[in-house]
């Protein structure tokens, strides 16, 4: 690659592009002489510290936990490490992926990362106890500098060069005590953002960049039938129109342009077979998968449900449904791709996927991945929605071969809501066996739709049609209550409506089945739906330390203003236990939540004010879905494509309090980024459930 | 060519009079801090100040603004109230909605410098954030208002 086409030479050539690429250019951008220690550090000569992270920073706050676990296992305040999600490569894989998804960000990049920090320690000291002849035993590095007891041999800079010619240790001694893990730091990212700066994707500039602007078809896929492009090319600074797999590009030389031009462009798509699906259709299509007459795969069966059915005094049974959901980042998808004179590629983007954006990549554009260089810029939010853009990545190749210039590639917001890959629908029916005193003797979940994993995978897809898919049950097959006998039973139900994971996955849904169900449970039976929850897990001294947590901080039982009342729900996900109270009421018939309480056993927090914040946000996100979301289907594709037919939770609607309560139990860390989410729809329909003696057995709550 | 002043300075741009003014600002004056979200007025991802009131700019023709003063989150300084409480209370997440969120905070502070909670929640309805910090977006306007509870 020529000089002035590498990525210094682009930064160079763009000053507004200077900040974008770095985490804090202000403080910390190691420029030349940053020596490479490990493939995760660099220190450059003024000791200021590079991170090149294996996350992606949307907005979890991972990046900053990623410096913390850094600067003090290294011995650096944290304002001298830079943060940069990194480029594919091994040392930045989980199981064979560059991703960032699954609340691992922290809990599984823990290890590695303070083991860098320490290799880097260990050379930078070795090299120092050379250079002045000591025992590196006996030196530290603290603020940045290399010390010997209280004496300062210098600025850890001054020994970078030569630690990095030196041997990597495999295993380093980690420090015995970590000086700001658990503590609360202020976000790296945050500087940047309050002042505007450029770091996103979409805020990237580039010489004789071109913009295009996608218009595509039906979520249910196909090309277009025709194009008529007329009144497009009448457009002043339209390029060119580009037909694209599933619609078409309209390439201009500013955004406005290219706007207004995918708008006049008139595309007519084929009445294929799935023309006329609508929500409804799919509603009957999971009913009639539920009622199936062979046995769906049963993940699993303890105990004999029939026979405690057969002996209950009384059965109480429930369907539960819930649409299709879109992640809605509020940045759509957008996207940077530049053909170099020397045959390589190198694209900006907007991914959580980096390994999978590259498949994409590298199919479109037949080069070998050595010949593309993938930047990752900070996203405007992901949710598990930037984990899969292989049409959106392929869809820019083409565009910029078409038109032979570096071209930035946007999706309207009509499209990243219109083009799919939500969170799977899905409907459950639930059955409780009651003794005479109404304690339970077994429970039965019968759950049926689409399979997330088959739509995700796909073409690779690890499971069969009509199989398991582990997500559809998430958080039922493997969840800690002890119901007596307990049947789960799953249908897949496919439909052409693409599905991808979106924030706590599968235990979004299942957890609002199954908590709001066990509330009806509580109901029939009189009793307090705490303490049919304690009763189910009493063997689980972990699980009941977070249910009266929660009880207790939110004051569980305690009187409530008149048309007030408390809802619970406690759902585990991604290795953390976490119960939430909601506080609520009606107004007009609109619920008002007052307060949510939210105790959360993560094992431990890195973090912790990222990890507050990652808890209200997961609250906020939940109790928006509970409210207002659905994607509506009809006549094949999505209906509301915008923000005023897809209800986001507005402010107004925002609890007036979250309080978090942190387990710090000391088990394996668990994740953070999503468990807090699922327990929020639940616990808001328990509380309403409370007030009405009206279960609401469908979401969202306020109907279109 | 349009006149307008953006951020205390004259501007001249090459747009056509019903050329958003999102665009103006992003394309043709290099000013990236307010962002498309829903091109329809919707989200407040691109809320700018004009005359000290929040619009949305992509909705906002440019002809609209000629000889009128627009204000960027670029324009506030970085020093701004507003920003140091953004700062204090560590509101953004992934920061997308946040220049319009404190653009839109500040038209409110202009109007109403003691705003109450349910002032705070009318003025911000029309700004969604994805991420959820709507709890310390009200925290940091209490707090640069000087009525942090
Ligand atoms: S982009 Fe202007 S309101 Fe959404
Ligand atoms: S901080 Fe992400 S949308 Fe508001």
């Amino acid at each position: 690659m020529s000089p002035a086409l590498t990525r210094r030479g682009f930064v160079a050539a763009s000053g507004s592009l200077l900040v974008a690429l770095a985490a804090r250019p202000a403080s910390a951008a190691p420029g030349a002489g940053a020596a490479p220690l490990t493939a995760f550090l660099e220190v450059a000569t003024d000791g200021r510290v590079k991170l090149w992270s294996p996350t992606t920073e949307m907005g979890q706050g991972t990046h900053t936990a990623h410096a913390l676990l850094v600067a003090g296992e290294l011995g650096v305040p944290l304002s001298a490490v830079a943060v940069e999600t990194a480029r594919p490569a091994a040392p930045f894989r989980r199981n064979g992926q560059m991703s960032s998804g699954g609340s691992w960000g922290v809990r599984a990049w823990e290890g590695p990362l303070r083991t860098a920090a320490a290799q880097a320690r260990a050379m930078l000291l070795a090299e120092a106890a050379a250079r002045h002849g000591l025992d590196p035993a006996a030196l530290d590095i603290a603020e940045g500098e290399v010390r010997d007891g209280a004496r300062v041999l210098g600025g850890i800079g001054a020994y970078a060069a030569g630690a990095a010619a030196r041997p990597v240790p495999a295993e380093p001694a980690l420090r015995a005590r970590h000086p700001l893990a658990g503590t609360a730091v202020p976000r790296v990212d945050i500087p940047a953002k309050v002042r505007g700066e450029p770091v996103f994707c979409s805020d990237l500039s580039l010489p004789g960049l071109v913009h295009a602007w996608a218009r595509l078809g039906p979520v249910t896929g196909g090309a277009p039938a025709r194009i008529d492009d007329r009144a497009t090319r009448a457009v002043p600074g339209v390029i060119d129109v580009v037909r694209l797999p599933t619609g078409a590009a309209v390439v201009a030389t500013g955004n406005w342009a290219a706007i207004r031009g995918a708008e006049a462009l008139a595309l007519d798509f084929p009445e294929g077979p799935d023309a006329r699906l609508d929500s409804a259709a799919i509603s009957a299509g999971m009913t009639a998968a539920l009622g199936r007459a062979e046995a769906a795969p049963a993940p699993r069966a303890d105990g004999d449900f029939a026979a405690a059915e057969a002996a209950a005094a009384r059965v109480i049974e429930a369907e539960y449904e819930v649409p299709y959901l879109a992640h809605a980042p509020m940045e759509p998808w957008n996207c940077i791709v530049r053909f170099d004179a020397d045959g390589g590629l190198e694209v900006w983007a907007p991914t959580q996927a980096q390994d999978r954006l590259m498949g994409a990549i590298t199919a479109a554009s037949g080069l070998p991945a050595e010949k593309v260089r993938l930047h990752t810029t900070q996203l405007g939010g992901g949710f598990g929605r930037r984990l899969r853009d292989m049409e959106g990545m392929r869809d820019a190749i083409l565009v910029a071969r078409a038109v032979n210039r570096p071209v930035h590639f946007h999706w309207p917001r009509e499209e990243e809501l219109g083009q799919g890959w939500f969170r799977p629908a899905q409907k459950a029916r639930l059955k409780a066996a009651l003794g005479s005193s109404g304690q339970l003797l077994g429970l039965a979940i019968r759950t049926a739709g689409p399979s997330m994993v088959m739509d995700f995978a796909a073409p690779a897809t690890p499971i069969r049609e009509g199989g398991l898919d582990g997500t559809s049950v998430q958080s039922l097959a493997d969840t800690r209550y002890r119901f007596g006998a307990y049947r789960l039973d799953y249908a897949m139900a496919r439909f052409p409506v693409p599905t991808a994971p979106w924030r706590a996955v599968g235990a979004t849904q299942n957890g609002y089945f199954l908590e709001c169900f066990l509330d009806e449970v509580a109901m029939a039976a009189g009793i307090d739906p705490l303490a049919l929850r304690r009763t189910l897990l009493a063997h689980d001294a972990r699980a009941l330390r977070v249910l009266d947590t929660v009880a207790e901080a939110a004051g569980w039982g305690t009187p409530l203003p008149a048309g007030r009342a408390r809802g619970i729900a406690y759902v585990e996900s991604y290795g953390s236990l976490c119960a939430e109270v909601v506080e609520a009421s009606l107004a007009d018939g609109r619920p008002r939540v007052h307060r949510v309480t939210v105790a959360l056993d993560c094992g431990r927090v890195i973090s912790r004010d990222g990890a507050r914040a990652q808890v209200e946000g997961g609250v906020v996100q939940g109790l928006s879905a509970a409210l207002g979301e659905a994607v509506e289907i009809r006549g094949g594709a999505v209906a509301n494509r915008n923000f005023d037919g897809y209800r986001l939770l507005r402010m107004p609607d925002a609890p007036a309090r979250i309080d978090v309560q942190f387990i710090e139990s000391g088990e394996t860390i668990g994740g953070v980024g999503e468990p807090p989410l699922p327990p929020a729809a639940p616990a808001l329909v328990n509380a309403l459930f409370a007030l009405t003696g009206r279960p609401i057995r469908r979401l969202p709550i306020l109907a279109a | 060519m349009a006149r307008l002043s953006v951020n205390g300075r004259q501007r001249e741009v090459e747009a056509a009079p019903d050329m958003p003014l999102l665009w103006v600002l992003r394309d043709l004056l290099d000013l990236k801090g307010a962002r498309y979200g829903c091109g329809i007025g919707q989200c407040g991802a691109c809320t700018v100040l004009v005359d000290g009131g929040a619009v949305r700019s992509c909705i906002t023709p440019v002809e609209t603004v000629a000889g009128r003063e627009v204000t960027t989150i670029e324009g506030l300084g970085g020093d701004h109230p507003l920003q140091k409480a953004w700062i204090a209370a560590q509101v953004p997440q992934c920061g997308y909605c946040q220049a319009g969120q404190i653009l839109q905070a500040a038209a409110l502070l202009a109007e109403t410098p003691k705003p109450t909670d349910a002032e705070i929640d009318a003025a911000m309805a029309g700004n969604l954030c994805r991420c959820g910090t709507y709890l310390r977006i009200r925290a940091a306007i209490r707090a640069a208002a000087g009525s942090a509870a």
